[in-house]
């Protein structure tokens, strides 16, 4: 692991008194696939929502530790949490396109960001569209309203929207658990074409979607970091014997 | 247990029973090299075809396995392991019975038996099957170690008893027939150990997750 895009130290996240990540330490590499596992509750989502500081959205949520992306603690006071969240993007188990043309739900991000030239946007819109690999399936129908796509396609879109505003990460929380196993593949050939670019963090529960899509992943249990490792490591001769049990089902 | 548990403690126990088989088989040809009284050939036979069949169904089972249940970690490495093993018990069940037709078709055999401590080898050699069906059961690593140091014992007695019945044939034309034949049973016979030693190194696999096989010196193969 020798480019380290995030360096996350003694992170703990306490929802009031609860402590639900506990002194988290790990490095994710650049321009490559990071999988979360680790069974319900265990503060696999939790630690992916602190790497855009989503969970400030929370009331009583309370951060210590350091999350640095780049060397720069995005937790820092002069941190602008708006610049955070355009570089770092995420994506949702639930597909959730604007109730608006597909076209509008890609410019829409650029747009805010001051781009108003039609040739520009309609360069991005195209970019954006080919490298989530659906603009072939919709290049003739942009007017049309996104509400009018498949789930696997919406959820295509929303990756788009996202990647229409440069980030240099993307956050995906259980991108795939609602499609079927032919979006599903689409979506996990997708992130394997995406890392070349970016930096992708995923939370999944589908073991062998980490297995597949990953090239490390780290395992969680009650807030805690069990092990991090290559994928294939983990997924062969794991360390603990904790994840050795989760990941062969024999957990509990 | 889990429906996956049932089905790998299946695997295991097919394996041991097929194990158990060449094991036995290995025993029918010990005796019929050393002339003691031999099982019905029919009997011989008829296990021949419970090891093929067997074979078949461990390929079947895990099969079955990796298609249905997608097995990671300890569960895959005792997978692979037993694709590997039950293929290297059929060889070895193989081998036993070219080893018994050999064995009853030569004559003149026990002067050059008793002349060349080829007995002893044989008790070797079934001394390794026995210790290769027992730690594929226990896992057990010091028997692993056991199994590398009787192979290397094997090869030498091998060697040398082929060295010295080869000197024999080279001066006694009439040990000549008898001789070729005991050689294609010796060599047979350090087959049947290496198969052993190959089940060895697959057990120490599925402890270990660290692939030994083609590493050159065995008794160096634990120590790292």
């Amino acid at each position: 692991m020798k480019d380290i895009k995030i360096a996350v130290k003694d992170l703990s996240l306490y929802y009031g008194e609860k402590k639900a990540l506990k002194e988290i330490s790990l490095e994710i590499p650049k321009n490559k696939v990071t999988a979360l596992i680790g069974p319900s509750g265990c503060g696999k989502s939790t630690f992916l929502r602190c790497i855009n500081r989503m969970n400030d959205l929370i009331p009583d949520v309370r951060i210590t530790g350091s999350m640095l992306v780049e060397g720069v603690d995005i937790y820092d006071k002069d941190v602008d949490v708006v610049n955070i969240r355009k570089k770092i993007g995420m994506v949702f188990q639930k597909s959730n396109p604007f109730p608006k043309s597909i076209y509008e739900n890609i410019a829409y991000g650029p747009r805010i960001n001051g781009i108003k030239d039609k040739t520009d946007l309609d360069e991005i819109v195209e970019t954006s569209l080919r490298k989530a690999a659906i603009w072939d399936e919709i290049k003739d129908r942009l007017g049309d309203s996104a509400m009018g796509l498949s789930g696997g396609q919406q959820q295509r879109l929303c990756i788009a929207r996202t990647l229409a505003v440069s980030p240099d990460i993307i956050l995906m929380d259980e991108p795939a658990s609602a499609l079927d196993p032919i979006s599903t593949s689409k979506i996990e050939e997708l992130v394997h074409e995406l890392k070349e670019q970016y930096t992708i963090i995923i939370v999944t529960h589908n073991m062998q979607q980490a297995a597949r899509t990953s090239d490390y992943t780290a395992f969680f249990y009650l807030g805690e970091l069990i092990e991090m490792g290559k994928t294939n490591d983990i997924f062969t001769k794991p360390e603990k014997k904790q994840t050795e049990d989760y990941i062969t089902g024999r957990f509990g | 247990m889990t429906h996956f548990e049932i089905e790998l403690e299946k695997l295991k126990n097919v394996i041991e029973k097929i194990g158990t088989l060449a094991q036995g088989q290995v025993g029918e040809s010990v005796k019929a090299l050393l002339a003691e009284p031999l099982s019905e050939g029919k009997e011989v036979k008829k296990t021949e075809h419970k090891i093929d069949k067997l074979d078949i169904k461990i390929d079947e089972i895990c099969q079955s396995i990796f298609a249905l249940q997608q097995p990671v970690a300890s569960d895959l490495r005792f997978i692979m392991s037993a694709m590997q093993i039950s293929n290297e018990i059929e060889r070895i069940g193989d081998l036993a019975i070219s080893i018994i037709k050999k064995a009853k078709n030569t004559k003149d055999k026990h002067d050059l038996i008793s002349r060349f401590q080829v007995a002893e080898l044989a008790k070797e050699v079934e001394k390794i099957t026995i210790k290769t069906n027992e730690c594929f059961l226990t896992r057990d690593e010091t028997t692993i170690g056991e199994i590398f140091v009787l192979n290397k014992s094997i090869k030498n007695k091998t060697d040398d008893a082929i060295h010295n019945i080869v000197g024999e044939m080279k001066v006694n034309s009439k040990a000549v027939v008898s001789g070729t034949n005991l050689v294609i049973v010796l060599k047979h016979l350090e087959r049947i150990s290496e198969h052993c030693t190959n089940i060895a190194e697959n057990v120490f696999f599925m402890i270990n997750a660290k692939i030994i096989k083609h590493e050159k010196f065995e008794e160096n193969k634990l120590e790292e």
